[in-house]
């Protein structure tokens, strides 16, 4: 407890912002750990920029190449007696720079005004993060919880979550979550095919409207998948079990709503375990870590991943290639390294043709 | 002029690094800087109302860089959340602080596992010298968050250094400090 105190007063010893009575504290506490002085010492002393430390020359290089353009920039205007030319040039780029900093206020004001206390309206707004094909992002929510967004997605959150109630979220898509723990506040991730209701946890959903089923897999933690509204049908997962559902069955359940519990049709759910590609790398949870990662998948499959990724697009002339069975880790920007691998098998080969369009044969 | 150039240079370093790692590339971070002065420039005479004018350019530099990367969309991420954290790292220099560089190196590797937003707050703090305050309006985040966050990392290594310490290196220093 007193080390914790200790790391908390160094810290705002460092930051300046120790008050009398904490300093004395400080004082108090470093007599009963001697360890600390030593790193006091490291932490008081001035630290350096690690990477590319910028010289004085390169210092003033960049402050000359400021002041052109600063100078080029310049709203007072300036009598030339050279040619016409050098005069449109610089009206024309003096309207161009204008139109920036115009763009730059315009920005500072609306960034300004979004803090302006008391403006806060009452329902939580809700912000979005979509990502393209090919591209794949990351963000923190509010409350500290961690999202990867694979491509081709998107991520309904608000700008805030309520100080009550469940933290919900809507995905599209596939997403990896690293929930922050409050037993208060239960985190739920909706999409169209299912609810998910977590406590502190890492998963990964894949729900992709295009695909024919939708898949929660648990990292650790434990998550509860509910698959109706009125939470009446929960699947319970543990730690590398994922859940497959197949998406037809939410589309036909809508019009359900008469139906008796004795009437509902058995659901077919795929309880399973992770795919363990090698040590630490399952494929379901791969992609987060930036690595493309499959286990004796068709090539039909293998080849919707791909597209996926690099934002390709690939289609099959030989329609039995797509039945070749395929397990790959890879770790590249580079689409054709992949594919050559993949071709060096000798089972297939491809082509592209002039759209770009990748044919395998 | 004399004290906008001063300025310039006093700055430039620190706001280039905060803004690189949000565009990630050294190379637009300096031209967003650039732009960033040019605006204080040319609204010179309208800023003679602001407080602190550290802050009022790491405000611009955050948000002309925010501009800049929505503008080349090489990113889709619209905030803060995704940091390259390499353009702001910083480390103990070895021959001052008396370390040997395995030691700097485990100092230095306990803070790149931080949270990116964890280790700017650090960087801004330890090495820009800015205070909680700044930094929360800076990040739009509360002081209590900056000295928690900040705290991690002290903590963090704190517990790196400790583990890595011989006993030797402590006795000596000890020896040193008496």
């Amino acid at each position: 407890m007193d080390q914790e105190k200790l790391y908390t007063l160094l810290t705002r010893e460092i930051a300046n912002e120790l008050t009398e009575a904490e300093a004395e504290e400080l004082q108090q506490l470093l007599q009963q750990y001697p360890h600390a002085s030593y790193i006091r010492e490291i932490f008081m002393k001035p630290w350096q920029e690690t990477g590319r430390p910028a010289s004085t020359e390169q210092l003033s290089d960049m402050q000359a190449r400021h002041l052109q353009r600063l100078h080029a920039s310049d709203a007072t205007p300036r009598v030339t007696t050279e040619g016409e030319t050098p005069v449109v040039q610089l009206a024309k780029r003096r309207w161009w720079r204008a139109a920036g900093i115009a763009a730059g206020i315009a920005l500072l004001i609306a960034v300004g005004w979004k803090f302006i206390p008391g403006r806060t309206t009452a329902p939580q707004p809700q912000k979005s993060l979509a990502t393209a094909k090919g591209i794949r992002s990351q963000l923190l929510l509010p409350d500290g919880s961690r999202v990867w967004l694979n491509s081709g997605s998107k991520l309904n959150y608000p700008r805030s979550f309520a100080a009550r109630g469940p933290r919900v979220v809507e995905l599209e898509g596939e997403a990896f979550f690293e929930i922050a723990t409050d037993a208060n506040r239960p985190f739920r991730v909706q999409t169209k095919a299912f609810t998910i209701l977590v406590l502190g946890t890492s998963f990964n959903v894949r729900a992709y409207p295009q695909e024919d089923s939708a898949v929660t897999s648990l990292v650790d933690g434990a998550i509860e998948v509910q698959l109706d509204k009125n939470g009446q049908q929960k699947v319970m997962l543990r730690p590398n079990e994922k859940l497959t559902i197949p998406s037809n069955l939410f589309t036909a359940r809508d019009n359900e709503a008469a139906v008796t519990e004795e009437q509902r049709p058995a659901i077919h759910l795929y309880k399973q375990r992770l795919t363990q590609i090698r040590d630490s790398i399952t494929s379901e949870t791969a992609w987060v870590k930036n690595k493309l990662a499959f286990k004796h998948l068709e090539l039909d499959k293998v080849s919707a991943l791909l597209e996926q990724w690099y934002g390709v697009e690939i289609s099959f002339r030989d329609q039995q290639k797509k039945q070749l069975y395929f397990t790959g880790v890879f770790e590249t920007n580079n689409l054709d390294e992949v594919l050559e691998a993949l071709a060096s098998t000798g089972s297939f080969t491809y082509t592209k043709d002039e759209k770009g369009r990748i044919w395998i044969e | 002029m004399q004290a906008y150039n001063e300025l310039y240079l006093a700055l430039c370093g620190q706001l280039i690094r905060f803004s690189a790692a949000i565009v990630s590339s050294f190379h637009l971070a300096e031209e967003v800087i650039s732009d960033v002065f040019i605006t204080v420039w040319q609204k010179r005479h309208q800023l003679k109302h602001v407080e602190n004018p550290v802050v009022y350019l790491y405000v611009t530099t955050k948000n002309l860089s925010l501009n800049t990367l929505q503008r080349n969309r090489r990113h889709l991420h619209e905030s803060l959340e995704l940091l390259d954290t390499a353009a702001f790292q910083i480390a103990p220099d070895a021959e001052k602080s008396m370390i040997s560089a395995e030691v700097s190196q485990k100092i230095e590797s306990a803070i790149r596992s931080l949270p990116p937003r964890c280790q700017l707050i650090f960087r801004l703090v330890k090495h820009d010298r800015l205070s909680y305050r700044e930094v929360a309006d800076l990040l739009d985040i509360s002081v209590k968050t900056v000295d928690a966050q900040l705290s991690l990392a002290v903590k963090k290594v704190a517990q790196a250094v400790r583990f890595d310490l011989s006993g030797e290196l402590v006795t000596s220093f000890l020896h040193l400090d008496s």
